[in-house]
């Protein structure tokens, strides 16, 4: 296998008038053009059907879930509820309500009440001069809009607490709707499956066993 | 490519926005140089339309995460080379079946068909000898007609080694034709 000069290789990238070739280069040339014109002829068939096939089984799936995870917001939905109290028993009521708070755990998470096959995941980011960050990933089928972080004291540090499925999760943070960033404190990441090495982090979500050791 | 007058960015928000059959637009638009390209990795139309059929699957599951959507065909085309190189590697060698030739598309003449078919078997068997990085090369650049650097957003290799991967798979090809003719 001999070399290409360097004239014809400039010439093959569009970067020199063929017609400055010799000859010989001329006539190759216009061999590896023809080449590629004659591999460009286009198959016949098609697998748009088979592909939408598979789209509209996905959608009912989707939608499916999606009415399941509308009936759950629905009735998990914290919604306001007035009682009009007879002077006598306001008393009580305030010495019972104040009892229930002292008594309540001071951790965010513990607020959350994940299922037996669930667990509490918080997200941590610091993303100084963000304007919005939220989460995307596996558990929410890479959708954004779902999941946001917040950052109340504006000092960079973004964080949300969630229930998620337990198992490995794959996520990735998107800052201010567009920058895609992996989670720098995962500590465990994998390739994205899309080449150019990207990777997302990963995160494993442990069963929560405050639920697993109730009795059924 | 086809070309319905709407952006790729428009499509995706629309699949996005829950219309599944909004990517239909997509398929039509892309299915026939993805094929090709599947095509010439594959060496066979089969092959390639599985390998294409997965690929937009994968796509259409995943789109949420093309994170730029005005780039969506070196992403498809990323996707795509990927199923290709697992195709390759599941079938345990770089080498392509060459007597699965894709069929042309419509034949006008059938003298000038048949010796168009002969060339383009010629060129075949000379494309299937190089290795699967320099088949791969050689068909982004001179049958996709891509940029350096779209060759790099849909192979993830440096602009400089995609030269260089060009100029070899060239040298290689004009051996190949010559020592078939």
């Amino acid at each position: 296998m001999n070399p290409i000069d360097p004239r014809l290789q400039e010439a093959l990238d569009g970067e020199r008038d063929p017609g400055e070739l010799s000859a010989d280069q001329r006539e190759a040339y216009h061999r590896l053009m023809n080449a590629g014109a004659l591999l460009a002829t286009t198959p016949v068939g098609s697998v748009a059907d088979r592909v939408m096939a598979e789209v509209r089984a996905h959608s009912l799936q989707v939608q499916h879930a999606g009415h399941t995870a509308r009936a759950v917001r629905w009735l998990t939905r914290p919604r306001a509820v007035t009682f009009r109290l007879k002077p006598l028993w306001t008393l009580g009521v305030a010495a019972a309500g104040l009892a229930a708070i002292l008594l309540l755990p001071g951790e965010p998470s513990r607020l959350l009440s994940p299922g037996a096959a669930e667990g509490v995941a918080r997200f941590v980011g610091n993303f100084p001069g963000a304007r919005s960050v939220e989460v995307v990933g596996s558990f929410n089928n890479w959708s954004r809009g779902s999941l946001h972080l917040e950052d109340e004291n504006h000092d960079g540090i973004w964080h949300v607490t969630t229930v998620l499925p337990a198992g490995q999760h794959e996520y990735m943070f998107v800052i201010d709707g567009e920058r895609w960033v992996a989670d720098p404190l995962a500590g465990r990441y994998v390739d994205d499956g899309f080449g150019a090495g990207r990777q997302n982090s990963v995160l494993i979500v442990r069963r929560n066993t405050a639920a697993d050791a109730t009795p059924q | 490519m086809v070309n319905d007058g709407v952006s790729d960015v428009a499509v995706v928000a629309q699949v996005l926005g829950g219309d599944g059959e909004a990517f239909g637009i997509l398929i039509r638009r892309y299915e026939p140089g993805l094929l090709r390209f599947a095509t010439r990795m594959l060496g066979s139309p089969d092959a390639a339309a599985d390998a294409v059929a997965e690929s937009f699957v994968r796509a259409y599951r995943h789109l949420a995460q093309c994170r730029d959507p005005a780039r969506l065909r070196s992403w498809l085309y990323r996707i795509t080379g990927n199923r290709c190189r697992s195709h390759l590697s599941r079938r345990g060698n770089n080498d392509i079946p060459l007597s699965e030739a894709p069929p042309l598309a419509d034949p006008a003449d059938a003298w000038a068909v048949v010796e168009r078919a002969e060339q383009v078997a010629l060129v075949e068997r000379a494309l299937a000898s190089l290795s699967a990085e320099k088949r791969e090369a050689f068909v982004l650049k001179h049958v996709e007609g891509m940029s350096y650097e779209e060759m790099a957003a849909v192979t993830g290799a440096r602009i400089p080694t995609l030269k260089m991967r060009v100029h070899r798979a060239r040298e290689a090809l004009l051996a190949a034709l010559g020592a078939l003719v």
